[in-house]
C-alpha cells in the first residue's frame, strides 16, 4: 500500500488545529504547570527547609502519583472516539469517499493526537520544571527531562490503546466503556496481583518488613503500564523508597528495560488498530 | 443477469469504462447472516442522471457504501471510471464527488477551512470562496460549520463534492430532510452539473424528485434490484394504465352499475366523491357518455398519467408477492 505523505500531513494538521482551536492544548499545558508547582510546594513543605518549593526530585515523587493517573486519562479522552465517533457521525464516510486510503487517515489522526499530547506535556512540565529549577535549584535536571520523556511515553501508550479500541467499537458509548476499562486496568491489575501474592502465602507483614518479593511479582509489572511508568521514573531519580517503604526492584528492571516494554505496549495496539481499521465496515 | 461470484468475469471492463461511469456487478453483502444486498448489478452511463430508488431499508445505503469502498462486500465488484473501488480505490475516487446521506463536517471549522481540508485530500488547488458562491453560501464563509442549518450543511456538502470539478457524482438522498426552498437549490445544482457533462448517480426514496431529474432509474427492494430502465419504459412494463378521475357527488361508496358490464373498463373504484376508472385512453369518451346516459351527475373530469409512484408501488408489490410465493 502506498502512503501519500501529504494526505497524512493534511489530516494530522487538521486534527492538531482542532485541539488548538478548542483550547484543549492550552488547558492541558496549564494543568501540567499547576500540578508541577503544587507538587513542588508539597515537597517543599515536607522538606521543611528555607525554600518554599521542593527540588525536582521531591517534586516528581509527589507528582507521579497524580500524573501517572492524569496522563492516561487525558490520552484516553483524546483518542477513545477517534474512529468510532467519526464513523457514527458520518464524518469518516465523507473523508473516505476521497482518494485516500485508510492507513493514511489513521496515521494522520495518530500524528495529530500524538502532537497534541507531546506539545502539552513538554510545555506544561517544561514550564513547571523551569519554575521549580529557578526557585529551588537545578539538581536532577537530567532526571527531570527523563521524567518528561517517560510521561510522553505513558501518554502515547494509552493513546495507542484508546485508538485501537476506537477502531473496533461501533458507538461512542461502547468506546467510552472501553476507555474506562483501559483506564482502570492498572488499578485492577494491582489488586489482582496483590490478591495472588496473599493467596500464595505472602503476608502484608513480610511486605512491610522489606522481605524480597517473589520473582513473578516483579515479572508481572510488564502487564501494568502505570506501574512500569512509576518504576521507571523512580529509577531515573534513583529513588528506592515510596510511601516510606523500601522497594528494591530486581537488577534487570532498568529504565531501558521498562521503556522497551512500554514501546511494545505502544506498537502492538497500533498494529492491531491499522489491521482492524482496514477491515472495518464504515 | 447472471450472478457474479468472483472478481473474474469483467473481461469487458476496459471497454465499458469509456461509456459507463459506474459499473456494479453481482454486489452481495450480508450483515450477521441477513442479506442486505443480494446480487445487485447495474451500470450508470456517462452523462446521464441515474436514479436509485427504493423504500427505506431496501439496501440503498448499503449499495452506495459498497460503491464507495466503505463496506467490504461478500461478493461482487464495483468500478468507477474503469478503476476497481476495492483494488484501486484512489484511482476510482480521484474523479468523483460524493454527497453522503448523513452530512457531517467538523463543527469547529469554517466552510473555507473545511473546503481547504478536503481539497488537500484530493490534492487540488481551489478557491473556497468561489465554490461557496456557486452554492450560495458566500455570506456564511467565516461562520463555524457547527452553527449551520441542515440546508446550509447540505449545500456545503454539494460544494465539497464539486472540489476538483469531478466527472462523476454520487448523491445519497440529496434532498432528504430539506425544506422546499433548499430542495430546489440542490435540484438546480444537480441539473447544472449534469448540463456541464457530469454523470450523476442519485439515490432517493422520493419518487417525484427522481421522476423530474433522472434519465433512468433502478428500483431496489428487499436487497434485490427489481428493475432498471427509463421511467416511461418502466411504466409500460409495469402495465400501469393512465387513469380517469371523475368527481361525482353522492356515490356513497358504490360504483355506478352501468360500469359493471361496460367494455374496456379495467377497474373502477370510489373514494369519497372521486370515481377512478382505469381503461385504455381511447375508451374514455364512451365511459363518460355511458355515465351521463345513466343519469350520473359529473362535476369534473381529469386524466391522470401514471407517475413513477404508481410504477414503483406496482413493481414493489409484484416483487413482494413473488417473494411470498
Amino acid at each position: 500500500m502506498n502512503v501519500d505523505g501529504r494526505t497524512v500531513l493534511a489530516v494530522a494538521r487538521k486534527e492538531f488545529a482542532d485541539h488548538v482551536r478548542n483550547r484543549w492544548i492550552l488547558a492541558l499545558a496549564l494543568i501540567f504547570v499547576v500540578l508541577t508547582v503544587v507538587a513542588s510546594l508539597l515537597a517543599g513543605g515536607e522538606a521543611g527547609g528555607d525554600s518554599l518549593l521542593g527540588g525536582l526530585e521531591g517534586t516528581v515523587t509527589s507528582l507521579i502519583s497524580i500524573s501517572s493517573i492524569l496522563i492516561p486519562l487525558i490520552a484516553i479522552m483524546l483518542g477513545y472516539a477517534t474512529i468510532s465517533g467519526e464513523a457514527e457521525s458520518g464524518a469518516l464516510a465523507l473523508v473516505l469517499a476521497y482518494p485516500v486510503n485508510r492507513t493514511e487517515i489513521l496515521l494522520g489522526k495518530l500524528g495529530g493526537l500524538a502532537s497534541v499530547l507531546v506539545v502539552a506535556t513538554v510545555f506544561g512540565f517544561g514550564i513547571g520544571g523551569i519554575i521549580v529549577t529557578v526557585v529551588a535549584g537545578g539538581e536532577n535536571v537530567t532526571a527531570f527531562l527523563t521524567f518528561i520523556g517517560l510521561a510522553i511515553l505513558l501518554g502515547l501508550l494509552y493513546l495507542s490503546l484508546a485508538v485501537f479500541f476506537s477502531t473496533i467499537t461501533h458507538r461512542r458509548s461502547t468506546s467510552i466503556a472501553a476507555g474506562v476499562l483501559i483506564f482502570f486496568w492498572s488499578m485492577l491489575y494491582g489488586t489482582l496481583i496483590f490478591g495472588i501474592y496473599l493467596a500464595t502465602g505472602g503476608t502484608l507483614q513480610d511486605m512491610l518488613a522489606g522481605e524480597p518479593l517473589p520473582d513473578w511479582f516483579w515479572g508481572s509489572v510488564v502487564l501494568s503500564p502505570m506501574d512500569m511508568h512509576q518504576s521507571a521514573v523512580m529509577q531515573a531519580f534513583g529513588i528506592e523508597q515510596a510511601f516510606g517503604f523500601d522497594i528494591t526492584p530486581p537488577d534487570y528492571m532498568t529504565v531501558e528495560y521498562l521503556v522497551a516494554v512500554q514501546l511494545v505496549w505502544v506498537i502492538v495496539p497500533l498494529l492491531l488498530a491499522f489491521w482492524a481499521f482496514r477491515r472495518r465496515d464504515i | 443477469m447472471t450472478a457474479v461470484e468472483t472478481s473474474e468475469g469483467t473481461d469487458s471492463g476496459a471497454e465499458t469504462a469509456t461509456e459507463n461511469a459506474i459499473v456494479v456487478e453481482g454486489l452481495t453483502k450480508e450483515f450477521d447472516g441477513l442479506v442486505a444486498v443480494d446480487d445487485v448489478s447495474f451500470s450508470v452511463r456517462r452523462g446521464e442522471i441515474f436514479g436509485f430508488l427504493g423504500p427505506n431499508g431496501a439496501g440503498k445505503t448499503t449499495t452506495i457504501k459498497a460503491m464507495l469502498g466503505l463496506l467490504h462486500p461478500d461478493a461482487g465488484i464495483v468500478t468507477i471510471n474503469g478503476a476497481d473501488v476495492f483494488e484501486d480505490g484512489k484511482a476510482a475516487k480521484d474523479d468523483l464527488g460524493v454527497l453522503p446521506e448523513r452530512m457531517s463536517f467538523y463543527d469547529n471549522l469554517t466552510p473555507v477551512q473545511t473546503l481547504r481540508f478536503f481539497a488537500q485530500l484530493k490534492d487540488v488547488e481551489i478557491d473556497p470562496r468561489e465554490l461557496l458562491e456557486e452554492v450560495g453560501l458566500d455570506h456564511a464563509a467565516e461562520r463555524k460549520v457547527g452553527t449551520f442549518s441542515k440546508g446550509m450543511t447540505q449545500l456545503l456538502g454539494v460544494a465539497q463534492a464539486m472540489i476538483g470539478a469531478p466527472s462523476v457524482y454520487v448523491f445519497d438522498e440529496p434532498m432528504s430532510g430539506l425544506d422546499p426552498r433548499w430542495t430546489r437549490r440542490v435540484r438546480e445544482k444537480i441539473r447544472a452539473l449534469n448540463a456541464k457533462g457530469a454523470t450523476v448517480f442519485l439515490s432517493s426514496h422520493n419518487l417525484a424528485e427522481v421522476q423530474v431529474l433522472c434519465d433512468r432509474v433502478s428500483i431496489i427492494d428487499g436487497g434485490e434490484l427489481i428493475a432498471t430502465d427509463t421511467v416511461s419504459a418502466l411504466s409500460e412494463d409495469a402495465l400501469v394504465k393512465p387513469r380517469l378521475e371523475l368527481v361525482v357527488p353522492g356515490l356513497e361508496g358504490e360504483v355506478p352499475a352501468v360500469l359493471d358490464d361496460l367494455e374496456g373498463v379495467d377497474s373502477a373504484t370510489v373514494e369519497g366523491d372521486v370515481l377512478t376508472v382505469t381503461s385504455n385512453p381511447e375508451r374514455r369518451a364512451t365511459i363518460v357518455a355511458a355515465l351521463v346516459e345513466a343519469g350520473v351527475e359529473i362535476l369534473d373530469v381529469q386524466a391522470r398519467q401514471p407517475s413513477l409512484e404508481d410504477v414503483f408501488v406496482e413493481l414493489v408489490e409484484e416483487s413482494e408477492e413473488a417473494g411470498a410465493r
